[in-house]
């Protein structure tokens, strides 16, 4: 019997051999390394990773849902990456969410976890989902890329629990309860500060943020102008 | 047709987000964009890959994409639960990828060959090989590459490839192992497969 064919390997990958194949390949070692690199090619096929979309894909696509009325425009705008380019802006986005973050945040909010989430502004029948803010050390690019990603993922649901919160409240213009709003824009914050830990100079993570930090800072400025009370 | 997960999906979600999947989808029919996004973040690269492998240039492959995008978002409100979400959107991507490769007129460019001297150096050999792979994938014959990676990447079985490709289980294994001693050539261009007394002599180095 001569060499099996290169196709009767590549079937061999998958398949049994019959008994005459089993004995050529028992006998002829070249037929045996040609099988067993087929056998290499399929695995690393096999094993190949997921790829990253193209940058701006989601910005296209969005606009193609809203254009065809498969989605509708958001309450709370999502900073489009190509807004944040520059160095410097993302350098002024870190400051800001350092001074936001120890100037706006410690103390000021008497019915709120540590982990940011309110609980006890809960409304009935909502389920709020805790939403992580660990930065866990990253030592390559995989990792952090990985990272960045489930943290703007932990972004999305932060801000998804937040317009639920909205909804169940009448939307935002209707919301009654400063706490539950404040504590929803705090969970925003504290899964968007991760990411910042996590890709300090990504732009659409520092966007979010200012977005953020942003929105708290006119919710705190409306409150101490309509309230006499308020604890901060 | 029973709608499982592929064998070869590696798919693993992080903890915890079983649990909000429903939540998002339902979030989503109604047209809420963050849901959406949500979920094109959590399944656009899974979707992108299995597109863009299919369409086999990277020119064609956001365009199917989001046509894929698109459709499911569109039957959304179709989506009963029966499968996993990313199944059933694995689904929509392949079926929508195939169909708009059958409407163009790609049949041409793919028997080029690869460039020469492709180094493989060992402390960067996943990065590279995968970059190889990719590239010789992209120069099969469709029907060869569109069973490959249904296969030998997605973990499609054969029927299930015959029922995409409207081909017999038959045809799809036989196009099957035709693409994969392609990939052989391709990939070790320096031997010559079938010819006697030269096969195994130069084993494919990974």
């Amino acid at each position: 019997m001569g060499h099996l064919t290169i196709e009767s390997l590549a079937r061999l990958v998958s398949e049994a051999p019959t008994p005459e194949e089993e004995r050529h390949l028992a006998e002829c070692s070249a037929c045996r390394i040609e099988l067993n690199a087929l056998q290499e090619q399929t695995e690393a096929i096999g094993s190949l990773p997921d790829l990253r979309p193209p940058p701006g894909d989601w910005e296209a696509l969005e606009a193609r849902l809203a254009s065809e009325g498969l989605i509708r425009t958001s309450g709370l705008a999502v900073p489009a990456r190509k807004w944040w380019s520059s160095g410097w802006m993302q350098a002024a986005a870190a400051v800001i969410l350092f001074l936001g973050g120890t100037a706006l945040g410690s103390g000021a909010f008497a019915s709120t976890g540590e982990d940011g989430l309110a609980q006890d502004a809960q409304p009935p029948g909502l389920e709020l989902i805790p939403v992580t803010a660990q930065a866990q050390p990253v030592s390559n690019l995989a990792d952090a890329t990985t990272a960045v990603n489930l943290a703007e993922q932990q972004y999305m649901l932060a801000l998804l629990q937040y317009r639920q919160i909205m909804d169940a409240q009448g939307g935002p213009s209707q919301a009654s309860d400063p706490t539950t709003r404040l504590a929803a824009i705090e969970a925003i914050l504290a899964a968007g500060r991760a990411a910042l830990r996590q890709a300090p100079t990504d732009p659409y993570v520092n966007g979010v943020l200012v977005s953020a930090l942003a929105e708290k800072e006119a919710f705190l400025r409306k409150a101490s102008l309509t309230s006499a009370d308020v604890v901060f | 047709m029973t709608l499982e997960a592929p064998p070869g999906s590696r798919e693993r979600p992080p903890e915890g987000w079983e649990m909000t999947e429903s939540q998002l989808i339902r979030q989503a029919c109604e047209g809420d964009g963050m849901a959406v996004r949500t979920l094109y973040e959590r399944y656009a690269p899974r979707v992108y890959a299995v597109v863009r492998r299919i369409a086999g240039e990277d020119d064609l492959a956001q365009d199917y994409a989001q046509e894929a995008w698109i459709r499911a978002i569109r039957a959304l409100p179709s989506f009963r639960g029966d499968a996993r979400f990313s199944t059933w959107l694995h689904r929509i991507a392949v079926n929508s990828a195939l169909q708009a490769l059958r409407k163009a007129d790609t049949r041409t460019k793919r028997e080029a060959p690869l460039p020469e001297a492709i180094p493989v150096p060992a402390s960067e050999g996943d990065v590279l090989l995968g970059d190889l792979l990719e590239r010789a994938m992209d120069r099969l014959p469709v029907g060869m590459r569109q069973v490959l990676i249904l296969h030998d990447v997605e973990g499609y079985t054969h029927e299930e490839i015959g029922e995409f490709l409207g081909v017999t289980s038959g045809t799809s294994k036989s196009q099957l192992f035709k693409a994969r001693a392609k990939m052989r050539d391709l990939l070790c261009p320096s031997r010559e497969s079938g010819d006697e007394g030269k096969n195994g002599v130069e084993a494919w180095g990974i």
